[in-house]
């Protein structure tokens, strides 16, 4: 088990326009379980392959522990990986797939195959080990490369998707089991993911990633709580904050036809660069207002999940061509009887506003 | 995700926030590749070791031998002769009858062979009983040797005894000497090439079409096109490629006919019949090296067959492309 | 309207598990539709026709030269096959000849498809400077006739004092340009990179990913090029002609010399080509399914 450190580590691809990873900075405690998260393309599964020695680290450093592992090769790093597409070996059991990097590592065959049969019981493959992956089902075959990494015992696990092939069922019943095991095993994880709910759900901290360069890395509850910009509030979060932007004025910023209240002071900040000022809240922080106080708005459709529900609206006074600027999202008690085309006011409370400077995109308190 | 926090993302894409300081500058440094750069020379050596020595290293050579005078029994000593070979060649009746052959032997060997390859494949496509075996038996012929077959095909052909004029009288024609005729013997040539090739590019042909999604014909069919409107306007386009692409590799193989004309008589003469009336490029080539030990002479001719093959295979890929771009 | 899609889709990802790649043979739509008996009638006449000339060859074999003769000819094989055969056997050294034909096939046969794997591994999976110059020269050879390499080849072998010497067919023809290809082309789409990756991650070394992950992935394809490769070079013609004689042949070579007495024996002849077809048309009766299928797969993916 070890410490991770990613400092000021870049990947430059020949020939792209910009670093694949830009300068990313990120410690990692011992047995700590990080996510990395963010759209396709913003880095975090370079940044993990840089990690694994799978990619070259054009500049900066990764040290493991208190090795700096930068010029390693995957097999001098001890750590071990679980592919997206598992990367089972298809022409050996499933023993077989589990225990070779011990047979590489020159384990006795006895060693070995105790060690395969007490992650293949962690596991319940026990019934499996003589099978070969293509007579497995995808939960399984997502169990076996979960087992190929933890027979390793290695410093690291690194998480590459792992779920992304399983159904929606599966993927948050073995979501579950990975942190479940992770926490039992307690080794360091560095687990990516596109989901956002996936690395809510199962990081101690979660680091999100953008175009390459690192926007937050805190806590699932502080990430949701107090975004640092507008692409995390707007990324962290199903449905997503509710964002608006509008000029601020006296007592806060005009949306449409109305007003959102904001601190004097925040209002300035954040209107500092250009006066213009991003305002977001959550679903959840909707409440309905009496008629004729707050932002009037149209509901368009009602989304009924049983546990609650979700109104999808617009601003009633906006002018056609602003209309789907400013739609937005309330979640309401499941049975409020709101259909579509009804009108209604909605408030929130002050302390549940984020607010962003429109033009740098910052949070401001 | 509403439409809002969408908008407001682009224009965080378009203003991106300012990154945690850059503090190092774009320094990539040479480091040990871990990409395993190097290995690929270890794999693919033994390869081209092999294949450096024993063809590109000859191919080379054969450009020097032919600007030599040269001999089998004199074979470093050669004089040079700089392009007089070449000169030689195209002064030569016997190199452009040569030529001649073999463009009308690859014309009769590859058009009609082409032709039943995709016609045979449109037949082996269909839901068959003993679909294997059908396979199986068409490709006969392909493991069949060039020596194997063309000895048959002669016993065959032959004038007195030979099946298919014992045939011709039955059904009361003329008995051919197909050996002695110009054209009987380049017909007799043509067969024996397509009906060794035949089922294998039908094999070909049959791999593309079933590689054809069944949901173009399937829209095919509900706009009302007859399964041969079909052939000719899903089939025949998406097998394109298959098809210029065994044109090519066809036309090579005729441009380099040896085994069926050396043997066609029976006997391995190299003159290609009384008045060379079936004698190919590859025929003369070797008539000169190792009949006549001009290998000068030899190699200019090899090198005539290599541009005519290069010639060829330009031809079509202007002709592909051109093709392409029209469709586009 | 709202859009409800998830947040930031990650789309495009490949679902392909570590199963082995797609098999498109049996794909949906195939040309639906029952055969008529017209297409069966037809198939059947091909059949014949690519059957024939070699069951001609059991029958002219097996009678003498003036049974063949007669008119109507014989249609049936008949007892003379073994006086025919001994009479082959005693015309041309055709028990050497297949003996020296399975020497120099099988040797051509694990060479090309050793050197063919590794060479078309690195083309496919390796980033080395270049590549593609390399990949480029090795298809272009695939143009260039045999004929153009025969005079160097064959100074090279009087040299070396090689001339019927069964390594001087076996040598030149250790490597295909084809091989690295379709090697290439297999394993682009049969092997993941995350398999590689998962070796490395796992500890193996270099030559330890190629044997214990590449190659297992391979064997398909290497079993269709070896089964083209000796069909290839057991029927290669051109350049034993050149490099052997009589004495030491073969069976092409053998055959060759067959057709060339002073009175050919026609039926003698047959049964000379019997017997030197014999071997590959017994290997092809075993082996025909997986080697249609092998053409038909190296066709799609070249």
């Amino acid at each position: 088990m070890a410490t991770v450190s990613f400092q000021q580590a870049s990947r430059i691809y020949p020939k792209a326009e910009r670093p694949a990873v830009d300068a990313l900075d990120l410690e990692i405690a011992d047995g700590e379980f990080l996510v990395l998260v963010g759209p396709s393309g913003c880095g975090k599964s370079t940044s993990l392959r840089m990690l694994a020695g799978l990619e070259e680290v054009d500049t900066g450093s990764i040290v493991i522990g208190d090795r700096d592992v930068t010029d390693s090769p995957p097999k001098e790093r001890d750590i071990a990986m679980v592919f997206q597409n598992y990367a089972l070996y298809p022409h050996m059991t499933v023993e077989e797939n589990m225990g070779f990097a011990l047979k590489l590592a020159g384990i006795s065959k006895d060693e070995r195959a105790t060690r395969v049969r007490e992650a293949a019981k962690i596991l319940d493959l026990e019934a499996y080990l003589a099978r070969r992956p293509k007579a497995l089902s995808g939960g399984q075959r997502q169990r076996v490369a979960m087992g190929r990494a933890i027979v390793r015992n290695p410093q690291v696990f690194l998480m590459d998707e792992p779920l992304s092939n399983l159904d929606a069922k599966l993927r948050v019943q073995t979501r579950t089991q990975i942190a479940a095991l992770q926490r039992r095993l307690g080794t360091t994880t560095v687990y990516v993911t596109h989901d956002q709910v996936e690395a809510m759900t199962m990081g101690d901290r979660v680091a999100v990633l953008k175009d390459g360069v690192l926007q937050q890395c805190d806590t699932p509850g502080e990430l949701y709580d107090r975004p640092a910009n507008v692409f995390v509030a707007g990324f962290i979060g199903s449905p997503a904050m509710n964002l608006v932007t509008g000029d601020a004025v006296d007592g806060g910023v005009q949306v449409g036809g109305a007003v959102l209240p904001v601190p004097r002071d925040q209002l300035t900040r954040a209107a500092a660069s250009n006066g213009t000022v991003t305002v977001g809240f959550r679903p959840e922080a909707v409440r309905l207002a009496a008629p004729g106080e707050g932002l009037p708005v149209r509901v368009e459709v009602v989304e009924q999940l049983g546990s609650d529900a979700f109104l999808y609206t617009s601003l009633a006074d906006a002018p056609d061509d602003v209309l789907h600027s400013a739609d937005l999202v309330v979640r309401t008690e499941p049975r409020s009887g709101v259909t579509s085309g009804q009108q209604l006011w909605l408030s929130t409370d002050r302390s549940a506003l984020h607010v962003f400077d429109a033009q740098t995109q910052q949070r401001v308190d | 995700m509403t439409i809002a926090s969408g908008t407001v993302r682009e224009a965080a894409i378009a203003a991106p926030p300012p990154a945690p300081a850059a503090t190092s500058p774009a320094r990539p440094r040479k480091r040990r590749q871990l990409t395993r750069n190097r290995w690929g020379y270890a794999y693919v050596a033994p390869f081209f070791l092999v294949f450096a020595a024993f063809s590109l290293y000859p191919f080379m050579y054969t450009a020097w031998v032919s600007l030599h005078e040269t001999s089998l029994s004199n074979i470093n000593g050669g004089t040079w002769v700089g392009l007089e070979n070449y000169r030689d060649l195209l002064q030569s009746e016997f190199f452009w009858n040569a030529t001649r052959n073999t463009f009308t032997i690859g014309i009769l060997a590859t058009v009609p062979q082409l032709c039943m390859a995709l016609g045979l494949a449109h037949l082996l496509n269909y839901k068959l009983r003993g679909r294997t075996f059908f396979r199986t038996v068409m490709l006969m012929p392909y493991a069949t040797s060039i020596a194997a077959a063309t000895l048959v095909f002669s016993q065959l052909f032959g004038r007195d005894y030979g099946l298919i004029n014992t045939m011709l009288e039955a059904v009361g024609l003329q008995a051919i000497d197909w050996e002695a005729g110009t054209v009987s013997s380049q017909v007799a040539i043509a067969v024996i090439v397509t009906w060794r090739w035949t089922g294998y590019n039908a094999l070909i042909y049959l791999a593309a079409m079933q590689s054809i999604p069944g949901e173009l014909y399937e829209a095919a069919e509900i706009d009302g096109a007859s399964k041969w409107k079909q052939f000719l306007h899903v089939t025949i386009p998406s097998l394109r490629p298959t098809i210029l692409f065994t044109i090519v590799v066809s036309t090579i193989g005729a441009v380099q006919l040896f085994g069926e004309p050396l043997l066609f008589a029976g006997n391995g003469t190299t003159s290609g019949g009384a008045s060379g009336q079936y004698q190919t490029l590859g025929l003369l080539m070797y008539q000169q090296g190792w009949s006549n030990f001009h290998i000068g002479q030899a190699a200019t001719t090899a090198w005539a067959m290599f541009m005519i093959i290069l010639v060829i295979v330009g031809v079509n890929a202007v002709i592909g492309r051109l093709r392409n771009r029209a469709d586009r | 309207m709202a859009t409800l899609a998830p947040p930031v889709p990650d789309a495009g990802r490949s679902p392909s598990p570590a199963a082995p790649p797609p098999r498109r043979r049996h794909r949906g739509g195939s040309k639906a539709g029952k055969p008529g008996p017209v297409t069966y009638t037809l198939l059947t006449l091909v059949a014949l026709v690519s059957i024939f000339p070699l069951y001609w060859t059991l029958v002219a074999g097996s009678h003498t030269n003036a049974e063949i003769a007669a008119t109507p000819p014989p249609f049936l094989p008949n007892a003379s096959l073994f006086d025919n055969f001994q009479a082959a056997l005693e015309q041309a050294p055709i028990g050497k000849a297949i003996l020296n034909s399975v020497l120099v096939a099988g040797s051509i046969t694990v060479g090309t498809v050793l050197f063919c794997t590794l060479a078309g591994f690195a083309f496919a999976k390796l980033q080395f400077r270049g590549k593609g110059l390399l990949l480029g020269l090795v298809i272009g050879t695939m143009m260039v006739p045999t004929q153009l390499a025969v005079i160097p080849l064959f100074m090279m072998i009087a040299e070396l004092q090689w001339v019927n010497q069964l390594q001087a067919v076996i040598l030149p023809t250790l490597v295909s340009a084809f091989g690295v290809f379709f090697m290439r082309q297999y394993l682009i789409s049969a092997l993941p990179n995350e398999l590689l990756e998962a070796g490395r991650v796992d500890g193996a070394s270099t030559f330890r990913i190629f044997w214990s992950i590449v190659v297992p992935v391979a064997r398909p394809a290497m079993a269709v090029l070896a089964m083209l490769t000796f069909l290839t070079a057991w029927n290669e013609f051109f350049w034993p002609l050149i490099a052997l004689t009589t004495a030491n042949p073969t069976v092409q070579v053998a055959l060759a010399g067959l057709g060339s007495g002073y009175v050919p024996q026609r039926s003698v002849i047959m049964a000379g080509t019997l017997l030197g077809t014999l071997p590959v048309l017994i290997v092809f009766t075993i082996l025909g399914k997986q080697i249609v299928g092998g053409i038909m797969q190296g066709a799609v993916k070249g």
